[in-house]
């Protein structure tokens, strides 16, 4: 049918293997960075920067206002109160629901998806550079915003006593981290098994996590009750919390959470790998 | 031929709706055009082949590979998608660098491929200019210029042409054609036939998810014996030129045209038609002969009615 | 052919605009939002205190010794609209991330502003939606809930010293409901992503009631609950239905200043992003 010949498939002159997809490692690196431009410079990032900045100019208001507004709590109080309620119970899984449900998401929303598919790489690359890019996002947001509150609110009287403290701003660092993984890994999997995921998300975080401060093993069941195990700080609890407040050993916290990022972020990169995005026209 | 694109017995269905229905075809070299009306199953076809659908049925292999689940198939392939969607913060420099290194180019390879894949589309002055920005026309070749730069051996076009003006409609049309020249496989899909005629006669025809017909135009429109031929002469004296003709068996009717000069003949046998009208067609002065039907719209007009 | 001057010529449009034009926008979006199921349900939850608050109306009129733990006065439906409150929050959520974001993004907003309307009629269209949905959930149920309480209990309700509770319901549901759509309309003008505004207006309410119950932590003062949106409106309930609550304290004159700036400020988001065409620089 046609005199045309084809053109061969001959190796091409920059050395790359055809025969092959991209190697995983650099086609994430490739994706995260695309993926960190849209996330850094976005409107969004600014509700961002809002809820989990906030502590920092909270703590300086504590620090200006504390000879003329005496607080109730002292200022290591107030950080532990920062750290343990503001930021793992609150502000942390928020900032996770509002990236994480959007990784693949957005792209199916704004319909660009068909340029990463269409791309000589594995699709896992795709979500684990997407991944990487939000924690480099909100850690980005939340880790300075740690470390700046803690030193504003423990050098009110000086640094005297502010180094034994140290180790227990590098155990809360640790704590935000972890948990911006592994409620990013379980809202990366939510994003990409359901179309609608941020009620079923809000759900999760107001109704389901309240088992956490249930009696026997239900508190088992959830996220947020191994990450609190995690902290030393204790703020004071009230209801069902302050009566059933459990604390796990460290060991089995680390491991339940280890197991779920691995779990959560598996399943999505297998449910994502096979999926078909058919886009409406 | 080399087949670069193979079909098998390959069926699609969304729930109860069959969009592909046992399809068999290949394509090979050249550029061939994807036509059929809206629902067709054109996208349905383009998007098997680009990986982004799994048969329900049946098998689809691009460059010998099964499409769907093979992503070292797009180091070879590339698809410009039809719907207006962009990274709109990205300039379209940055646009093209960010794909061309998802397909594993280092960074001064990628600015090489991406400057030259933006002269091929006329968008070097915009270059630096937010996509946000871009009007239709520059969006439709900023999409071109992504399934270009990585020189891919095949290439899936949907709609390629929406949107732009005549200028560049006939820049990207040049493109194609020389893309087809070079030996690759270019799958043109469009529903306007007219553009896909400017680039090739090859078709591919499909309707209701079935394919109606393939090959060279010419060749399908001689292979429709049921379907007369209908040819157009001008004359000076049409009269003289319709007396001269309608006595011969393969003429089946005459019209005359409004204005006076147009003499429309039908015949079942064109080839016949146009050996005996030479000597009439000079005395009656005949200064204008053409096929309205010799065309693609007509072609499949007539296929699809059937 | 003649060629023309191209001059400026002053337009004089012949047809008057209709009066009342943003109607046709609220009718079909609310048709669209009330065809959904899940919605529907919600709608259904959001009426679950009312079948309650009739029962308890009931008990009391038929058991007048439960009136001492279940009074029927002015803080009954003071603490019904503040629980309803929550519901306006999932339903501006729901129905309301999307109203101007899905619009932005698809280019809709061309189609509505090439019709004769104007910017006004448009956010009216869609702030009707709001107001209609919020309404339901507050206005309905709250004057529904008096006249029962009227019909059941005449003799207590039909009291001048009780009088005052049908105005206040219909001005609490009023601002309440207006305030959650003018924040939720706002919140869905700055994005084109439904998910991303939802989350957006639930992480600025909730963000701020977080720090609200940081500052009251710390501080234990009135002042604080002028940080948060719930927290204001809950205190001008607390003024309009006499409640006495330490944590909401505050002359009704504060919350209400709080509100109508909120309620400015989202004028102003929305008079500076409804527009037809996006400046791309």
């Amino acid at each position: 049918m046609s005199a045309i010949p084809a053109v061969p498939a001959a190796a091409p002159a920059d050395g790359r293997d055809v025969s092959r997809p991209v190697p995983f490692l650099r086609a994430a690196r490739a994706v995260f960075d695309l993926s960190l431009e849209g996330m850094v410079w976005s409107r969004r990032s600014l509700l961002m920067i809002l809820l989990l900045g906030l502590p920092a100019p909270l703590a300086l208001v504590f620090r200006t206002f504390i000879t003329r507004l005496p607080p109730r709590v002292g200022a290591f109080d107030f950080y532990g109160v920062v750290i343990a309620f503001y930021y793992v119970r609150n502000a942390l899984p928020l900032a996770a629901l509002f990236y994480a449900t959007a990784l693949i998401a957005d792209e199916v929303e704004g319909k660009t998806i068909t340029y990463l598919l269409t791309r000589p790489i594995q699709r896992v690359s795709v979500l684990a550079g997407k991944f990487a890019a939000y924690l480099a996002t909100t850690l980005a947001l939340a880790l300075p915003a740690v470390v700046l509150t803690f030193f504003l609110l423990t050098t009110i009287r000086g640094w005297t006593g502010v180094g034994a403290l140290v180790p227990d701003l590098f155990r809360d660092m640790g704590v935000v981290v972890l948990t911006l993984v592994t409620y990013g890994a379980f809202f990366t999997l939510m994003g990409v098994l359901l179309r609608r995921p941020v009620i079923p998300g809000l759900l999760f975080l107001f109704v389901w996590e309240l088992l956490a401060n249930a009696p026997g093993y239900l508190p088992r069941f959830t996220i947020t009750a191994y990450l609190r195990s995690l902290i030393h700080h204790r703020p004071p609890d009230e209801g069902l919390a302050e009566i059933f407040a459990q604390v796990l050993p460290t060991a089995l916290c680390l491991e339940a959470v280890g197991g779920m990022i691995v779990v959560f972020l598996a399943a999505a990169a297998w449910i994502f790998s096979n999926r078909e995005y058919v886009l409406d026209q | 031929m080399t087949a670069t694109l193979e079909y098998v017995r390959a069926s699609r269905w969304y729930g109860p709706v069959i969009a592909l229905n046992d399809v068999t075809t290949t394509v090979g070299p050249g550029v061939t055009g994807l036509l059929g009306p809206n629902g067709a199953g054109k996208s349905t076809f383009l998007k098997l082949a680009a990986g982004q659908l799994a048969p329900s049925q049946g098998e689809v292999r691009v460059l010998g590979r099964p499409a769907w689940g093979s992503p070292e198939l797009f180091h070879r392939v590339g698809v410009c998608p039809e719907p207006d969607a962009f990274w709109e913060g990205l300039t379209g420099f940055q646009f093209l660098m960010a794909l061309l290194r998802l397909t594993g180019f280092d960074d001064a390879e990628c600015r090489r491929r991406a400057e030259q894949a933006l002269e091929q589309v006329a968008l070097t002055e915009a270059r630096d200019r937010k996509i946000g920005g871009y009007s239709k026309g520059m969006r439709q070749r900023i999409k071109m210029a992504q399934s270009l730069a990585h020189d891919p051996q095949v290439l899936l076009l949907d709609e390629p042409l929406s949107g732009m003006d005549p200028v560049n409609r006939r820049r990207i049309v040049d493109l194609v054609k020389k893309l087809g020249r070079e030996g690759r496989t270019v799958l043109v899909s469009s529903h306007i036939l007219h553009e896909v005629e400017a680039m090739t006669r090859r078709v591919l025809l499909i309707h209701n998810g079935r394919i109606l017909a393939e090959g060279d135009v010419r060749e399908i429109r001689d292979l429709m014996d049921e379907h007369p031929h209908t040819v157009a002469l001008r004359a000076r004296d049409p009269r003289a030129l319709a007396r001269a003709v309608v006595g011969s068996t393969h003429v089946l009717s005459l019209t005359f045209g409004a204005e006076g000069e147009w003499v429309t003949v039908q015949t079942a046998r064109p080839d016949e038609f146009y050996s005996s009208v030479v000597d009439a067609a000079v005395e009656a002065g005949v200064s204008e002969m053409y096929s309205p039907d010799e065309n693609l719209e007509s072609v499949f007009k007539y296929l699809v009615a059937r | 052919m003649p060629i023309y001057e191209q001059t400026y010529r002053r337009y004089e449009a012949r047809a008057p605009l209709r009066t009342v034009r943003f109607w046709p926008i609220t009718r079909e979006a609310l048709r669209l939002i009330l065809a959904r199921r899940a919605f529907l349900g919600l709608l259904l939850v959001a009426w679950g205190q009312f079948l309650f608050r009739v029962i308890q109306i009931y008990v009391v009129t038929r058991l007048p010794e439960a009136g001492r733990v279940l009074p029927i006065d002015g803080r009954m439906f003071g603490q019904f609209l503040a629980i309803q409150t929550l519901f306006t929050l999932l339903l501006s959520i729901f129905g309301g991330a999307g109203l101007i974001a899905n619009d932005l993004r698809t280019g809709a907003i061309l189609v509505y502003l090439s019709r004769p309307l104007t910017r006004r009629d448009y956010v009216l269209g869609k702030l009707g939606v709001l107001m209609a949905l919020n309404l339901s959930v507050t206005l309905v149920p709250g004057l529904l809930l008096y006249l029962i309480a009227l019909a059941l209990a005449p003799d207590q309700f039909a009291k001048w010293s009780l009088a005052w509770i049908g105005p206040a319901v219909v001005l609490q549901s009023v601002v309440t409901s207006l305030v959650m759509s003018l924040i939720a309309l706002a919140v869905s003008s700055l994005s084109r992503s439904a998910r991303v505004a939802g989350l957006g207006f639930f992480g600025l309410v909730f963000g701020l009631e977080i720090v609200r119950g940081v500052l009251r932590a710390l501080y234990d003062r009135p002042e604080s609950a002028l940080l948060s949106v719930q927290a204001d409106l809950q205190s001008l309930g607390n003024a309009l239905f006499g409640i006495k609550d330490r944590a909401f304290q505050l002359p009704w004159a504060y919350p209400a200043l709080v509100l109508l700036a909120v309620s400015l400020g989202c004028l102003a988001i929305l008079r500076a992003r409804v527009r037809a065409v996006e400046i791309v620089r």
